[in-house]
């Protein structure tokens, strides 16, 4: 009786024990995961916002500023204006479109500055997911070169 | 013999605990910690890029200088808290180069602090910005 009532205590114990390990493992590996992600994003923004700051904007046709945008987002996603075809991202699974770049532009329609983030980035920890919309974000000022009458090559 | 045997798991327990909360500490609090630097750290490139741009020798360059820094929407700890005790330097002629500190950013510390951590953990950044940027041909 007393050898019985032993084992089942130790298997109460494991039971009990053995729930609140993995759901520290988990939520470490979790969370872990998750700001080592994050992390990869701010060095992204921040890159490509640096990019974006010092690039050339060129604006003879609408579609010039999109280009430039671009090259802009592939630099967040892949440390390249003109990626090779088949490179792989920098941060798992992120795409150019995840990327927003808007411009401010001042009274006399130069840019101003530049914003760069995230949106709709969802992170894939294993144990639950994170979603990012928004953040990270940076803010670069323009110091490139304004040139509103040439195009992109 | 049943008297050891009955305080075993709980001894065992409590040094799992401690060796789980370091490594979960290690991997939260240092992961924020790093989110923090890093975040830091492009804000003051950023705002060091800002300050050196509004240079012009005077006294009115720093003060736009200074505007340009504090109207930078950029934030740290994952984004939420604005940055404080920005501290904006420039050099002695006023037109060659700005200097940004983001002295206090205090990351709180959760799971290190049950194994011997300190409370808080402090992240500075700092960055140089020329005012004649350098250039992209592209």
């Amino acid at each position: 009786m007393r050898a019985q009532n032993q084992r089942g205590h130790a298997m109460i114990e494991l039971a009990v024990s053995a729930g609140v390990m993995v759901a520290c493992l988990a939520g470490t590996v979790q969370f872990g995961y998750t700001f080592y992600v994050y992390n990869q994003l701010v060095t992204a923004v921040g890159n490509g916002g640096r990019y974006a700051a010092m690039r050339t904007y060129r604006a003879s046709v609408p579609s010039d500023i999109e280009k430039g945008r671009a090259a802009i987002r592939n630099m967040v996603v892949f440390g390249d204006s003109r990626p090779a075809p088949g490179v792989v991202p920098q941060v798992a699974n992120l795409k150019p479109e995840q990327v927003q770049v808007d411009w401010v532009m001042d009274e006399s329609g130069k840019p101003a500055a530049v914003n760069v983030s995230i949106i709709d980035y969802t992170v894939d920890a294993a144990f639950g997911m994170f979603r990012f919309t928004g953040k990270p974000a940076v803010e670069y000022p323009f110091v490139g070169r304004f040139a509103p009458a040439e195009s992109e090559p | 013999m049943r008297v050891r045997q009955k305080g075993f798991v709980l001894i065992a327990m409590s040094v799992a605990m401690v060796v789980m909360l370091a490594v979960m500490g290690l991997a939260f609090d240092f992961g924020r910690i790093y989110i923090a630097r890093n975040e830091a750290q492009v804000f003051t490139d950023a705002a060091a890029m800002a300050a050196a741009s509004k240079l012009d020798g005077t006294d009115a360059g720093l003060d736009h200088a200074r505007q340009a820094v504090a109207k930078l929407p950029m934030r740290w700890n994952l984004g939420t808290k604005s940055f404080t005790g920005v501290v904006v330097e420039f050099s002695p002629d006023k037109q060659s180069w700005a200097r940004v500190t983001a002295p206090d950013n205090q990351v709180e510390i959760s799971f290190l602090r049950a194994v011997g951590g300190p409370a808080v953990f402090t992240v500075p950044a700092h960055s140089v910005a020329a005012a004649k940027p350098v250039r992209l041909v592209e």
